[in-house]
């Protein structure tokens, strides 16, 4: 559906995109990861035609994306980082606006704003201007917006930054629901529980494509999971103390906190009891010790370290 | 047809909306002129009178008494003191509490008696060359009139040899606003439609709201006449108010049609628009599109025969004021509304404004570029 092929983005000397090549299939939910500056949004504008590529070249279902920008204006569906919708106008306003920007009119019009005020459950705010409704709220209309005219594509360049959780799911549902029905995603995300949802997933880092593939895949990657190596997860009073503690001893790799445990990459020969031990020199003594597999946030860790030549 | 302007209902729908639903915008695109229009309207008033003048009266006789009486009978002086001292009439202006000083010297009423060159001194403040020059010519005229008259009773003849009788045609009472308010009224809508038009699509782009116009099908042209429509009627209701102003607070009467002079209005605010459209496909934010409109405003107020006469500016003023659409609105106006000219008589500045308006909006649709970045 989506094929990039050494897609470049140069602003002067800076490459705000390097040589990025990847495929997204029909129906999938294509996550793009990465740090802030890292030419995620500059991918995506590139794919909806707003910016000419430098070099490379990307194409949505077949036809390119520079040179038949008025062709894949109808395919594709827009949503971008900032809240993008006329804050003077009504909920109502705003689709029969996008709906007349994208040809319709009369009855069919009607029709369509009734289809997405009814997919996003936006009836009670109809009448509401877009500035005074909730982030959720506000994310919901501009999604439907983006869904006026039914693309086949829809880009979303980080839906969910700014918006409480239950709205968060609440919008990830209405993302599966689209999928459901054969629409292509491909959504922008600093959260790695919305990465773990997606399909596919891509990491781009410093403006290059580090890795690309479905989760399960990249979390069997060898760099993710050196040999000779096990994941542990620890759970104990006294987080802080303990990772102190942990990270000295010798055989662990890496150790991190998560809430109310400690995620630790240690050499196999490591036993649960010798950090068991460990931990209760320091006053801690009561200390949950299981293996884990690697999350998706651990497969990133390890491909950026290994990229920015820190191989520890 | 239907395609060159794709988009454009639907840009037309939303402006209409999001300009009316912005009381704020509406105020301050209505508001500053309405008062620049009245500061304006009174403070460019060149008619001289009633000017402070001080006196210094050595001579003390009927005759003196006369001569200052003239002076003040002429409605261009008043007289607000009596010095004793030429230095002290010299400070009087320096000080700024007269423009001119009256001195007679103690000898006059002598002189005039006995036939001799009678002198009168006249001091001016030069510092204001209009308020000057208008002093000069009056004092000027009134020594003429007085040495005139005193001629005529010696020869015995009763009337003078030659008479000029002046007629003056379209504004006989000669009143400034007469001729400042029209040019007021073409510099103030250019403010006005050019600051907003210039606003409303840069503010698109900081809000993020382009981008998403850019993905839609939306066509160039339909973007841009969607955006222009709308501020041409508010321009069209601007108009109206400011000559309804002009009318009857500043009581120009208008001597040519309406019609006439609505026609001119429209293709002007159109010129305005397209402008500022201009201005806003280049311009990254606001700041910069008020910058870059004022580079169109300042010369419009300065080479447009708004305030100067053109006729007596360096060739490069001149030619400068060729290029704006203001010059060209601005000796419309003054035919219709003074002259009562008809669009028959002006209908080459119809024609020019239309063609410039028709470029400016040509190459703004032109330079509008599809991408960002």
């Amino acid at each position: 559906m989506i094929a990039c092929e050494n897609l470049t983005k140069r602003f002067g000397h800076f490459t705000a995109v390097d040589h990025v090549s990847f495929t997204v299939s029909k129906g999938s939910i294509f996550g793009f990861l990465g740090p802030n500056g890292s030419g995620k949004s500059t991918v995506i504008r590139m794919l909806c035609g707003l910016l000419e590529p430098s070099d490379g070249r990307a194409t949505i279902s077949g036809h390119d994306v520079a040179r038949e920008t008025d062709r894949i204006k109808s395919l594709i569906g827009y949503m971008s980082q900032k809240f993008s919708l006329y804050d003077e106008l009504t909920v109502h306003e705003n689709l029969m606006f996008y709906g007349r920007l994208y040809g319709l009119s009369g009855a069919g019009l009607l029709q369509r704003r009734d289809e997405l005020v009814a997919l996003a459950h936006l009836e009670p705010y109809l009448h509401r201007r877009a500035g005074l409704l909730s982030g959720g709220w506000r994310q919901r209309l501009a999604m439907v917006c983006a869904l006026v005219h039914k693309p086949s594509v829809l880009f979303l360049d980080e839906p969910t930054a700014g918006i409480d959780p239950v709205a968060r799911r609440e919008l990830w549902d209405l993302l599966f629901e689209f999928s459901s029905i054969g629409m292509t995603l491909f959504v922008t995300t600093h959260y790695m529980d919305e990465a773990e949802r997606c399909s596919h997933v891509g990491y781009i880092y410093t403006s290059k494509l580090v890795v690309c593939g479905e989760p399960d895949d990249l979390k069997q990657l060898p760099v993710v999971n050196p040999p000779g190596t096990k994941r542990l997860d620890v759970t104990c009073d006294h987080v802080t103390v303990g990772l102190q503690a942990v990270r000295r001893l010798p055989g662990v790799r890496t150790a991190t906190v998560f809430g109310q445990s400690m995620h630790l990459l240690v050499e196999e020969s490591i036993s649960e009891q010798f950090i068991r031990e460990r931990l209760d020199g320091v006053g801690i003594h009561q200390t949950d010790i299981r293996p884990i597999a690697p999350s998706l946030e651990d497969v990133f860790v390890a491909l950026t370290n290994r990229n920015s030549g820190d191989g520890k | 047809m239907k395609l060159l302007f794709r988009g454009f209902n639907a840009i037309l729908y939303k402006e209409f909306l999001v300009v009316l639903r912005d009381p704020l915008t509406l105020f301050f695109m209505f508001f500053p002129p309405l008062i620049e229009m009245i500061a304006f309207g009174y403070a460019l008033d060149n008619d001289v009178k009633h000017m402070a003048m001080v006196v210094l009266n050595e001579d003390r006789t009927v005759e003196s008494r006369q001569l200052i009486d003239r002076f003040v009978n002429t409605q261009t002086f008043r007289v607000v003191g009596e010095v004793q001292s030429v230095d002290e009439m010299a400070a009087a202006i320096r000080r700024g509490k007269a423009y001119i000083g009256l001195q007679i010297p103690p000898n006059f009423t002598r002189d005039l008696h006995a036939g001799r060159n009678a002198q009168v001194q006249v001091l001016i403040d030069g510092s204001s060359s209009t308020i000057a020059s208008s002093a000069l010519n009056t004092a000027l005229g009134v020594s003429f009139r007085e040495s005139v008259f005193r001629l005529l009773g010696e020869t015995g003849r009763r009337e003078l040899p030659v008479e000029v009788r002046p007629q003056i045609l379209f504004n006989p009472a000669m009143r400034s606003p007469n001729f400042f308010v029209p040019g007021v009224i073409g510099v103030v809508l250019q403010i006005a439609t050019t600051f907003a038009t210039a606003m409303s699509l840069v503010r698109e782009r900081e809000r993020g709201t382009l981008e998403q116009l850019l993905v839609s099908p939306l066509s160039r042209w339909g973007l841009m006449l969607g955006k222009l429509v709308p501020y041409l009627c508010i321009g069209m209701v601007m108009a109206s108010g400011l000559i309804a102003i002009m009318n009857w607070l500043f009581h120009v009467p208008i001597a040519g049609s309406l019609s006439a002079l609505f026609a001119g209005i429209v293709v002007y605010i159109f010129c305005l628009l397209s402008l500022g459209l201009l201005v806003s496909t280049r311009a990254q934010n606001q700041i910069q599109a008020l910058q870059m409109s004022m580079v169109f405003i300042m010369p419009s107020v300065f080479f447009s025969g708004f305030i100067f006469p053109r006729e007596t500016m360096p060739w490069i003023f001149y030619a400068i004021g060729s290029l704006l659409p203001t010059t060209y609105f601005i000796e419309l106006a003054r035919a219709v509304i003074l002259r009562g000219a008809s669009l028959a008589d002006f209908w080459q500045h119809l024609v020019i404004l239309a063609g410039m308006g028709l470029a400016l909006f040509a190459l703004c649709a032109l330079r509008f570029r599809k991408k960002i970045g």
